[in-house]
């Protein structure tokens, strides 16, 4: 391999997490001398997807409490993944009872920060307008289930996913279908009406369903299931919901009837990291990974000068990364939101999350599952995205389920986490045992579902801190970052948004306005 | 490529590219998708993404071909470039001998790494600089050494340069060859790979090595790993070109109209 000692570059990128991956596709035919590096091995930064030995090799690395361990990274912010551990249950000897088994290990892509794509999301434009679009394989994201119940009698029930389903809901009385059919008409356009709601938008979301749309409790459910929000239900003002409900409701239908989300196929935001920075290379960028940018000389009037992780020093006109990417001092009061996160291997294929949404559309490889808290006090929702083999995450007749939930508590004591890892066991098991009662379309034989269990886990904590500033770095604007992306289930359009300023700075005004609209490279595969 | 216009199952199938530099690469791809040749290629920077359809005579193999855009110097690219591949085609160039230690660093890095059940094709590319037939090929396996030396030394980069030393070396054929048919086949062998000697200038063997891939691309993996929740339904699924019908359309935007529904009455 070639040494980058001395190198001179325009740009350089730092970290292949969405974000900079993103910025490294808007730079990809700008002509600049591009070196783009991650100090991991892998891409992806934390949106990374990781096969099965890669996900307990990171596992190891990430087991401690991020605040003490800085075993890795020294020069690098505050870790985001922490407390990670691996619970293997498929290591039974030959003949035991378990007819199923993991697969081989690089046949999972595991995502270590999942989100769905709404259909209207800024991202998806970006993809097809750069023609970056038809090397990636999207799938729908099909149905947003309830699961409650208890263990002996859980119930699963599919949240009407618009105006059509509502009126075919026959579990919803005339009253009560008449009261969301406003709510919905109400969201449809609701920022015309904004004089109408503003003065009841920080009222909690439950209690605005019931005093202005006269909606009794028991069916915010699933209106509170399509905010996708972590927070417990009294938490999320109308102001919070509105938007969330009405993005939901808007992405219907657009690439297929009844599904509203999509997500790449292999790895989701992995995937979209990669093609990005492939689009780079592709333009002439320079990839390496397992080297990370460790300090910055930053001596007003020259360039400004890289150490890297490998020991080599290279020039650089400009610096562009993410904030955790970048040896920049982290103000230590920053407060960090933090996730609780399961990523679970099941032995089936749990057919009933994945019903087709319209007669001979696609088969939707990805489900939305919440699992309100039926604790008191009640604690927040646990949010679990169902991905089907044909996800390409997991083997075929398998599952992968994402569950997470918003940690309450800042303090950050172990019983915390302890609690909150049994809680996302539980709502698994719901769900497991939830979809063994709901009949299926094709015939599956109970025999093949009782077979159903989880054959590997893995728990990890997520933090990313609330506040980040997107030019904290301002300076002469020679290091520009990009903020993490948030613990949202869903892709924010801020991601993009962030990428395009940041963008608007790094290529100083020539292409203003061409934002990740590039003309087809000649030979792209553009057909059908 | 045949034009059979019946309607047969189609998949997709991605297959990347890997292999040192120079050693035709594109070239190779170039044949096979628009059956053209240009001598003095570029170092690949562009268009790297290509696709291709192979008619079988049952299916219809739509290859998505990822070339390495001139990514070798520092191997960093390649596992997005075999992340998820079906198959890859590992391209040495019989004229230089260290292309073939290059690709069995390659093949060995797919054993390790890359999907299950990938297929793999070895090729040895620039047969037309040899132009003696595979017997003779044979026969001079280890004897070319010193008059093609200086081969070496200009080329070491370029695409460019190893068409000039073709030029050169008209009447000096059975020299240039450096890596003979019997070392790279018996590896092949050992290591299950399908194995073919190619020219993309003359386009011999090229056709030949995509239809050969297409053909030991296992049907469970035309199926894209689909779930066995179909059971029955699976096979004939695959058959009837079911197998992508999770994949949803982008271009299938409902255009800028509005919602279909939820919004507005």
């Amino acid at each position: 391999m070639e040494s980058l000692h001395g190198s001179d570059w325009d740009l350089v990128i730092a970290g292949t997490g969405l974000a900079p991956s993103l910025f490294a596709l808007a730079v990809s035919r700008s002509g600049l001398r591009i070196l783009h590096v991650d100090h991991h091995e892998y891409y992806g930064g934390d949106e990374a997807a990781l096969s099965l030995s890669e996900a307990e090799a990171w596992a190891a690395a990430h087991s401690g409490d991020s605040k003490e361990d800085t075993s890795t990274s020294t020069a690098f912010a505050p870790r985001c993944f922490s407390h990670a551990t691996v619970t293997r249950i498929d290591d039974g000897g030959e003949g035991a009872n378990l007819p199923r088994r993991l697969g081989p290990q690089r046949a999972y892509s595991l995502a270590l920060a999942p989100q769905i794509i709404y259909s209207r999301s800024n991202l998806v434009s970006a993809l097809v307008s750069s023609h970056t679009h038809s090397q990636l394989e999207f799938q729908a994201v099909g149905s947003w289930f309830l699961a409650s119940g208890s263990s002996s009698s859980p119930n699963l029930s599919r949240v009407p996913g618009g105006r059509e389903d509502v009126f075919q809901d026959a579990t919803l009385d005339l009253h009560a279908k008449r009261s969301l059919m406003k709510f919905l008409r109400f969201v449809g356009n609701y920022e015309e009406k904004e004089n109408e709601w503003r003065e009841w938008k920080d009222l909690p979301l439950p209690t605005a369903l019931e005093q202005k749309f006269g909606l009794p409790p028991a069916f915010h459910g699933p209106l509170i299931a399509l905010t996708l929000s972590a927070s417990l239900p009294n938490d999320i003002t109308a102001a919070e919901a509105l938007p969330r409900v009405a993005r939901h409701l808007r992405s219907i239908g657009i690439f297929g009837a009844g599904f509203a989300a999509v997500f790449p196929k292999f790895g989701g935001l992995a995937e979209v990291a990669q093609i990005a920075c492939r689009a780079c290379a592709v333009g002439g960028g320079v990839y390496v990974l397992g080297k990370g940018v460790s300090s910055v000389d930053e001596t007003p009037g020259d360039d400004l000068t890289l150490q890297l992780s490998g020991g080599e020093t290279v020039t650089t006109k400009r610096l562009v990364g993410s904030l955790g990417d970048l040896p920049l001092a982290v103000t230590n009061n920053t407060a960090w939101r933090t996730l609780v996160r399961g990523i679970y291997i099941v032995s089936g294929p749990l057919s009933p999350l994945f019903p087709s949404t319209s007669e001979g559309g696609v088969t939707p490889a990805g489900a939305v599952v919440v699992v309100p808290s039926t604790s008191e006090p009640a604690g927040p929702p646990i949010h679990i995205l169902a991905h089907s083999s044909e996800s390409g995450d997991c083997p075929s007749a398998q599952c992968v389920l994402y569950a997470s939930t918003i940690l309450s508590e800042t303090t950050g004591s172990e019983d915390v986490d302890v609690d909150a890892m049994h809680r996302l066991d539980d709502a698994v098991a719901l769900v497991l045992r939830s979809t063994l009662t709901t009949p299926t379309d094709g015939g599956e034989s109970n025999a093949e579902c009782s077979q159903l269990q989880v054959l590997w886990k893995l728990h990890y904590r997520h933090a990313v801190p609330q506040r980040q500033s997107s030019e904290r770095h301002e300076g002469d604007g020679r290091i520009l970052t990009l903020p993490h992306v948030s613990l949202d289930l869903a892709l924010e359009d801020s991601v993009l948004g962030n990428v395009e300023s940041v963008w608007a700075k790094a290529i100083e005004g020539e292409e203003q306005g061409r934002f990740l609209r590039f003309e087809s490279r000649g030979g792209m595969g553009d057909d059908e | 490529m045949a034009d059979s216009s019946a309607p047969k199952p189609s998949s997709s199938v991605k297959l990347v590219l890997l292999g040192e530099a120079a050693v035709g690469k594109s070239s190779l791809v170039l044949r096979f998708v628009n059956d053209d040749f240009q001598p003095n290629k570029e170092p690949t920077i562009g268009a790297a993404f290509l696709t291709q359809k192979c008619q079988l005579p049952t299916r219809t193999i739509k290859f998505e071909i990822w070339d390495t855009a001139g990514q070798e110097r520092f191997a960093s690219l390649a596992p997005m470039y075999y992340r998820n591949a079906q198959a890859a085609l590992v391209v040495y160039d019989i004229t230089k001998e260290s292309s073939l230690v290059k690709a069995k660093h390659w093949v060995a890095e797919l054993q390790r790494q890359a999907s299950p059940g990938i297929v793999i094709a070895l090729v040895g590319n620039k047969l037309d600089l040899c132009e003696d037939d595979e017997e003779a090929a044979e026969e001079e396996s280890s004897g070319a050494s010193a008059t093609a030396a200086a081969d070496d030394e200009e080329g070491e980069e370029s695409e460019a340069a190893a068409e000039s030393t073709e030029n050169n070396d008209e009447g000096n054929n059975s020299t240039a060859r450096k890596v003979s048919l019997k070392e790279a086949k018996s590896y092949a062998d050992e290591e299950n790979l399908l194995f073919f000697e190619t020219s993309a200038k003359s386009g011999h063997n090229v056709g030949e090595v995509f239809t050969a891939i297409a053909n030991a691309i296992p049907e469970t993996s035309l199926k894209g790993r689909n779930a066995g929740a179909a059971a029955g339904a699976g096979t004939q699924a695959a058959l009837t070109g079911a197998n992508e019908n999770s994949r949803v359309n982008l271009n299938a935007a409902s255009g800028d109209g509005g919602p279909k529904e939820g919004c507005a009455c």
